[in-house]
């Protein structure tokens, strides 16, 4: 699944078994692609000692505070930026 | 399933901010783990991922987590058996009580 900039994203809720590199606080929340930084091996295999390939795009997605955290007494205009592998997102919708 | 390190948004308490001087042993961990990289025996994303599943990881220091995943990941690789690491353990531990 390739997204570009400003496509509308969600976190997938998913618990997969293992060493994972997205935080669990995103899980399951909605953002955006904030850009495109390329493709790397994936760290999640790589922690196993396998290739890492193939390799997957990781993008930049921002996030509202608000839609992060309940009762989050911040300005709503707060942001918040996470780099996140693609095998970790879906269309806003569909996850 | 989430890491020791995924710790974003939950309440982690007041945070320890004392310092303590670098100890021999800490920075021989640390030798080791470049070593064992440059060798190309362990990267930091394996290294990474068995500090994560160390069952006492809260009870350790920095420096004890990293020497005690680098034990634990050769012996995964079988580089190592845990059965060397305590003989050679022991026998620095009598050495020491030599001196």
């Amino acid at each position: 699944m390739a997204f570009a900039p400003g496509d509308r994203v969600r976190v997938r809720p998913a618990e997969k078994p293992g060493h994972v590199r997205t935080p669990g606080y995103l899980k399951g929340c909605p953002g955006w692609i904030e850009g495109v930084l390329g493709r790397f091996p994936n760290p999640e295999d790589l922690a196993y000692g396998l290739s890492g390939i193939p390799e997957k795009k990781l993008y930049r997605v921002g996030f509202r505070q608000t839609d992060l955290w309940d009762g989050y007494d911040g300005p709503a205009s707060d942001l918040l930026y996470a780099d996140i592998y693609e095998h970790w997102l879906a269309p806003e919708g569909e996850a | 399933m989430s890491g020791a390190h995924d710790l974003g948004g939950s309440s982690g308490g007041p945070i320890d901010r004392s310092g303590h001087e670098v100890e021999d042993w800490e920075r021989l961990a640390d030798a080791i783990n470049s070593a064992l990289g440059g060798k190309g025996l362990q990267t930091t994303d394996q290294h990474r991922r068995v500090i994560e599943s160390l069952p006492d990881y809260r009870d350790l220091g920095y420096y004890e987590r990293w020497a005690a995943a680098t034990e634990k990941l050769l012996v995964e690789k079988g580089i190592l058996t845990r059965e060397e690491i305590d003989e050679k353990a022991g026998e620095l531990e009598r050495r020491w009580g030599e001196s």
